[in-house]
């Protein structure tokens, strides 16, 4: 269900995060377990938890001791931001990149991103 | 993290035949190891060294504190079904339900019962004639309804389909939770359970060419694509495995940091680097016989 | 805690082989031995008779019949159980004392069977025609005390042998067994060479305490073998 390049461990903590992010699981609630995690993307269970931790020391979730992982308050607002700093380096620049080789130029561009957006 | 599993500078003499050369790595507890390699790089003869059904020529091997060759405890807490197991004549599967439990103190009769019926492994037919997967499923069953803390599982791919495939991995992942255990695979079908191990350890004749964390084996593997000389170029210096050259166009398998200078020189030159997947670097691995000579280059320079 | 135990249940996990199919042979041995009794009856031979009684008693089929089976029983106990029991987690030495231990029980097993019905032969008038199958001289003619121990000692006997022999298939391949039967083989003939001069003398002075400790010795001898060739036994 992973590939390649990243870490597996890397690759979990993006889809849960990416999942907080789209409001699936909403601040406060309940995330699936770790050893569910491990279940559901055939992972290992240790490879799982370092999934999950990497969000706990994020302060995205937090654990509450023999009930489970939850959603931190503000976990959303902290993903955002996080994104966003990566936002031009894994979007823009690939996008820039391939509209210069097809030589779409910025009025064009514009027309496309709203486009894309009123869809 | 403890390890529940030590192999130290194991050697295995068969006759004239040097079956593990030198053997050295370690299981941590409670992890997935995949034991990867050919056909005859000697995965099934260090597995048996861990299970004790065999000893040594020379060094060490430690499991759960002891050497588990005749020691009962140790033993007990051991589960391994070898991928050509020998079942006495005349058994079905019911002679094997029946006697399993009386060697594994924590058999749980419940998950023998599941993977029977989701491997829809035949009662009534003789061991001896069940196909290559019914085998194979006769295996897993042995070996995760044991609850083993150490559990060796033998090539347990051969012959499933994906379907078995994945009800395997679910039922030993759901299991794991209430009842943690170190698990080694040995196989040669890796895109199977790559996802599932938390370190790995390939092998070559006998030898052990690397042993790491999974996330860190292909960390610095990459393949090389493009003209010949372009990639005979890039790859000079750098621990090259394997190649393969069709027409003008080569693809090279090696590993060690590529600097950016390479990297630069690479694109200047239309030589697509990608990130070598673990299947990729077995394969280089067993298709380089330098390979291992090399190893024993570096090990005598 | 020690694997023995489990092992004897391994062995006793094949409930048909080990406690029906002597059985079944025991009773086509039945068959067989009534119907030469027919043969001989055809032939003019009488019933109750003394010649028929004579004739019938020194049928030794029984023995030969079952003899074949136990060793055969005992090679197998050991050649396609040894590989099974390791993975399941047996010793060595746990495997090797609960194959011994399984064919004691299986050796007691036969001996009471064999008591018993002999016990019926002989209550019911050797089933109510003359017929000869359990009160044969091989077994003691109907005595219990020495039918008990013949039957005990033979089948302990025949099942180690064939355990000897399972475990130097396994050790060594199929070497294993030719050279363990030519090795006794010469030391039966080197023992003939030297005792043959004084055979009458010997013969002469025979009890049958000899062939009990004989079959001790036997039982002994291939125990001990089988412990140190499954001791080194590499299972592939």
């Amino acid at each position: 269900m992973f590939t390649g390049e990243i870490p597996i461990y890397q690759q979990l903590a993006d889809r849960v995060a990416e999942d907080i992010l789209a409001g699936t699981y909403p601040e406060e609630s309940s995330v699936p377990s770790t050893n569910e995690y491990a279940v559901f993307y055939q992972i290992s269970p240790i490879t799982a938890a370092k999934g999950v931790n990497l969000l706990v020391e994020q302060g995205v979730l937090y654990k509450k001791r023999g009930v489970g992982m939850f959603v931190a308050a503000g976990a959303r607002e902290k993903l955002r931001v996080k994104r966003r700093a990566a936002f031009s380096e894994r979007h823009i620049a690939p996008l820039v990149h391939e509209a210069r080789l097809l030589r779409i130029y910025r009025e064009e561009l514009d027309d496309l991103i709203n486009q894309e957006d009123s869809k | 993290m403890t390890n529940t599993i030590e192999i130290d500078s194991v050697t295995r003499q068969f006759g004239r035949v040097r079956a593990l050369d030198s053997v050295s790595f370690a299981v941590p507890e409670h992890s997935f190891v995949g034991l990867l390699g050919r056909n005859g790089a000697g995965k099934t003869t260090v597995m048996s060294i861990m299970a004790g059904q065999d000893r040594p020529t020379s060094g060490n091997v430690t499991v759960a504190g002891h050497d588990p060759f005749e020691h009962a405890p140790t033993l007990a807490q051991i589960s391994y079904v070898r991928d050509n197991q020998r079942y006495p004549d005349d058994y079905r599967l019911h002679h094997v339900l029946r006697i399993a439990p009386n060697f594994a103190p924590n058999w749980s009769p419940e998950v023998a019962a599941e993977l029977v019926e989701g491997f829809r492994i035949p009662a009534r037919t003789p061991i001896k004639k069940l196909s290559r997967g019914q085998l194979s499923s006769v295996a897993i069953v042995l070996g995760l309804a044991s609850r083993a803390p150490i559990t060796l599982l033998d090539e347990p791919y051969l012959g499933l389909d994906v379907t078995a495939r994945a009800f395997f991995h679910t039922v030993l992942l759901r299991d794991y939770e209430d009842h943690p255990r170190t698990v080694v695979f040995s196989t040669h079908l890796i895109e199977e359970s790559a996802s599932l191990f938390d370190r790995v350890v390939i092998m070559d004749k006998g030898r052990v060419v690397l042993d790491a964390a999974s996330d860190e084996a292909t960390e610095t593997a990459w393949v090389m694509s493009g003209t010949t000389p372009a990639v005979t170029r890039l790859t000079g210096n750098a621990q090259v495995l394997s190649t393969s050259t069709v027409g003008g166009l080569m693809s090279a398998t090696g590993f060690g940091a590529l600097d950016s200078e390479t990297r630069e020189l690479a694109q200047e030159l239309r030589v697509q680097i990608v990130r070598a997947t673990l299947q990729q670097l077995v394969a280089a691995y067993g298709a380089n016989d330098a390979a291992s000579d090399r190893k024993e280059e570096v090990r005598s320079a | 805690m020690s694997t023995l135990i489990s092992s004897t249940k391994l062995h006793l996990n094949k409930r048909e082989i080990t406690f029906a199919v002597p059985l079944y042979i025991t009773g086509l041995v039945a068959v067989v031995s009534v119907l030469i009794s027919f043969l001989f009856w055809r032939a003019g031979s009488q019933p109750g008779s003394e010649g028929w009684i004579s004739g019938s008693q020194s049928n030794p089929g029984i023995l030969y019949s079952l003899a074949g089976f136990l060793v055969y029983l005992g090679v197998q106990s050991v050649a396609t159980t040894f590989p099974f029991a390791l993975s399941l987690g047996a010793t060595r030495r746990g495997f090797a004392g609960g194959t011994v231990l399984w064919a004691v029980l299986v050796s007691a097993y036969l001996a009471f069977v064999f008591a018993v019905l002999t016990t019926i032969e002989i209550a019911t008038d050797h089933w109510f025609a003359g017929f000869y199958v359990f009160d044969v001289y091989v077994l003691g003619a109907g005595d219990l005390s020495r039918l008990l121990p013949t039957v005990f000692l033979g089948t302990l006997s025949m099942l180690t042998i064939g355990g000897v022999f399972g475990a130097a298939w396994l050790r060594f391949g199929a070497r294993g067994p030719q050279v363990i039967g030519v090795g006794v083989g010469l030391v039966l003939v080197l023992a003939l060479i030297v005792l043959i001069p004084s055979a009458a003398e010997i013969l002469g002075r025979f009890e049958l305490w000899w062939l009990a400790v004989t079959a001790a010795v036997v039982i002994a001898l291939s125990s001990a073998g089988m412990w140190s060739l499954l001791r080194s036994a590499i299972v592939r």
